[in-house]
């Protein structure tokens, strides 16, 4: 089975130990999880947790039902394939120097990176994208001298309201 | 006088049917304890927390109720693991619960502090951690709602010390609501039928959810109908009378090869409550490669989960059952049926003794001297597949015994717990010497409750399973599994006040069996047996249930 990367949204209790519990249904499989978010929702009460992971396709159906079981655990969303909105966000700090500072203020630009701060020789921008286009501007400013780089996980959501 | 949080614990148990906590108390359990002594429910005393958490499961097997454990924290709480994981592997409804240091001191390593939640999250249901004394009846009620309902289950309920002798208000039950039960999903059931009705060579597979959804009655009444042989996993046996005319045995590793070869070359599978294990299916790709399989299971996550399914039905299966009944119409299948009565003739000249020797012989013995609603608790080994071969079962809950995660030292314990929730039966243990040597120490509890408990110890002086696996797959070199014979059962069950006698099983055991099973009280027999007498037919590991083999 091919192997592919599935972004799965949970809606969760908002209370101790149900990461540990939903994070169980993973490794206890064998699955990594390769990046999670987690925030309130609008009711202080639920919690929604978005995360990837790379697995065969027929995984999601299998984690979906395990995820389900869990009592604290409201409703589990696949957003594999599905239309819709994937945004993550990342920092990354570079060195600037009079050599390169031209053409990397000019790449932030054409990327539509924001400059969160700078001085003489240093610079802090923020990209919020999905994943292929952070990974693709990642991988333009890394002949700079990445200092330090550092991202979240993918939020999603639909493009339209689905059907219920 | 307003009462405290263990006061509270007591009501609770009371009003979900709780007549009976198998413990063992510590300081942090001690404000329950203390409350004991003005309720109803009887607490006894077990002499090690798993003997505690798997008589709780015995209980819950032989009554269909939720067994309920008690144990301190630290240690006493990390006692109870192997006990809930049995319970978990083998969907037994259980709650455990457990006494937690005091909520002032968590993380901060206190003596006797685990992080019992943590520890048990892949062994159980759910857990609750007790925060607020006026939390303790409501998440209580839950506990025994999720474990008595769905696949039933161990959940597991730290309550910390502080809280337990907190002064509380009374917790009132507010009414439930009600849930109106429905099919889903009927068309399902209906291609199901469908299916069945047009298939040539019919298997019907009965696992351990038949049971735990008390659903035999139906079973029996739907194979009756549909005139169509059943197979069991080894969960499932006893879900209907072992004498029925369809039965072909237990498939698997260890199974009756009648069974394994019938599946085999079946055309359509009818699965309910069983979840296909390797224990069961062997290697998976050869496993019923002609069968197109419908799958009936109140767990979704247990569809599919080995094996594809044509046909899946996520629902109860005694509704299921009922639902399906009518749709069947019941067909000659001549040809199939000529086939299986062949081979089972061909198999029983083959196998005369069933495949489990003198120790067979002993355990046909053993039942025919024992009333007839007696329940057998078997440990696991050799003892365990001697016994499942040969118990004729009469009844859903009369053969108990570790499947899912084989646990040694289980039958002891589990039969006190057995005993203790069905008082009008009989109950005989039949375990090896290594099982018997891991839960020995409750031969105590026996002894000190008084409990009429027929321990039959088939000794070889060798953890005999493995053995058997060295001698045909180890060039037999039989390392570490030696148990020796320097100990004298008989004495140390007289040490604890068990009366014992000892006999060979190779000599006649009949005067020695009906000593015992006429003895009013706790007995232990000491059958020895060679150390060669094994199992057959068995299945190597990496082939299919078809190559089974019948010796060296």
């Amino acid at each position: 089975m091919a192997i592919e990367e599935h972004t799965i949204s949970l809606l969760v209790n908002n209370q101790p130990g149900v990461l540990s519990r939903i994070a169980g249904v993973f490794s206890s499989r064998g699955y990594n999880i390769r990046s999670l978010c987690v925030a309130e929702t609008t009711n202080p009460e639920i919690s929604r947790i978005t995360l990837t992971s790379k697995a065969e396709s027929d995984f999601t159906e299998k984690i979906k039902k395990q995820l389900d079981k869990l009592v604290d655990v409201v409703s589990v969303t696949d957003f594999t394939g599905a239309p819709s909105v994937q945004r993550e966000m990342m920092l990354i700090s570079l060195r600037l120097t009079e050599e390169n500072r031209k053409e990397i203020l000019r790449a932030i630009d054409v990327f539509g990176c924001r400059v969160i701060a700078m001085s003489e020789d240093y610079l802090i921008m923020e990209i919020t994208a999905n994943k292929d286009k952070t990974a693709a501007i990642l991988r333009y400013f890394e002949p700079f001298g990445v200092e330090e780089m550092n991202r979240t996980g993918a939020i999603a959501v639909f493009r339209q309201k689905r059907d219920e | 006088m307003e009462p405290i949080g263990a006061d509270i614990v007591l009501k609770t148990l009371l009003e979900e049917g709780v007549d009976v906590i198998f413990g063992y108390p510590g300081a942090n359990t001690l404000p329950l304890n203390d409350r004991m002594a003005d309720s109803t429910i009887r607490h006894y005393l077990m002499r090690h927390e798993q003997a505690a958490a798997h008589a709780a499961d015995g209980y819950a097997r032989a009554t269909g109720k939720v067994g309920v454990c008690l144990a301190t924290s630290g240690p006493g709480a990390t006692n109870l693991v192997t006990g809930i994981a049995t319970a978990y592997m083998d969907s037994t409804p259980m709650v455990a619960i457990t006494a937690q240091v005091n909520s002032d001191l968590w993380g901060r390593d206190a003596f006797q502090e685990t992080d019992i939640i943590g520890i048990t999250m892949p062994i159980t249901k759910h857990s609750f951690m007790i925060r607020d004394a006026n939390q303790i009846a409501s998440s209580l009620r839950q506990a025994f709602q999720l474990a008595s309902t769905g696949r039933t289950g161990p959940v597991l309920v730290d309550i910390p010390k502080d809280i337990l002798s907190a002064r509380c208000g009374e917790q009132p039950k507010k009414a439930p609501k009600a849930q109106p039960k429905r099919i889903e999903n009927r068309e399902q059931l209906e291609r199901i039928a469908q299916a069945l009705n047009r298939s040539e060579r019919p298997v019907i597979l009965i696992g351990g959810g038949v049971k735990l959804g008390d659903a035999c009655t139906q079973m029996s009444e739907f194979i009756q109908k549909a005139q169509v042989p059943f197979v069991t996993t080894m969960m499932g046996i006893g879900s209907v009378a072992s004498a029925n005319g369809f039965n072909l045995g237990f498939i698997g590793t260890h199974g009756n090869e009648l069974a394994n070869r019938m599946i085999h070359q079946s055309d359509f599978i009818l699965a309910l409550g069983a979840r296909f294990t390797e224990r069961s299916t062997s290697v998976i790709d050869e496993f019923a490669p002609l069968a197109t399989v419908a799958q009936i299971d109140i767990d979704p996550t247990s569809i599919g989960k080995n094996v594809k399914v044509d046909f899946p039905f996520v629902g109860d299966i005694q509704e299921a059952l009922a639902a399906l009944l009518p749709l069947i119409v019941p067909r000659e299948r001549n040809a199939w049926l000529e086939r299986i009565r062949t081979d089972r003739q061909t198999l029983e000249e083959k196998l005369t003794d069933g495949g489990c020797g003198q120790a067979g012989s002993l355990i046909r013995k053993i039942q025919a001297a024992m009333p007839r609603e007696t329940i057998v608790v078997s440990d696991v080994g050799l003892n365990q597949i001697w016994t499942v071969r040969t118990w004729q079962t009469h009844s859903p809950r009369s053969l108990l015994t570790s499947g899912g995660m084989g646990t040694m030292g289980f039958s002891v314990p589990a039969a006190i717990g057995a005993r203790v929730g069905a008082p009008d039966r009989e109950v005989v243990v039949i375990c090896g010497d290594g099982g018997f040597y891991m839960n020995i120490q409750e031969l105590a509890t026996i002894s000190a409750y008084g409990l009429p408990i027929k321990v039959v110890v088939i000794n070889n002086g060798h953890l005999g399973m493995i053995r058997q696996i060295q001698d045909l797959f180890y060039d037999a070199r039989f390392t570490t599994s030696d148990l020796g014979d320097r100990v004298d059962l008989t004495a140390v069950a007289k040490g604890f006040g068990v009366p014992a006698e000892r006999v060979a099983v190779d000599e006649d055991p009949t005067e020695a069996i009906a000593r015992m099973s006429a003895a009013a009280g706790p007995y232990m027999l000491e059958a020895m047996v060679d150390q060669n007498q094994y199992v057959y037919p068995i299945i190597p590991p990496g082939c299919s249930n078809v190559e089974m083999i019948c010796g060296k």
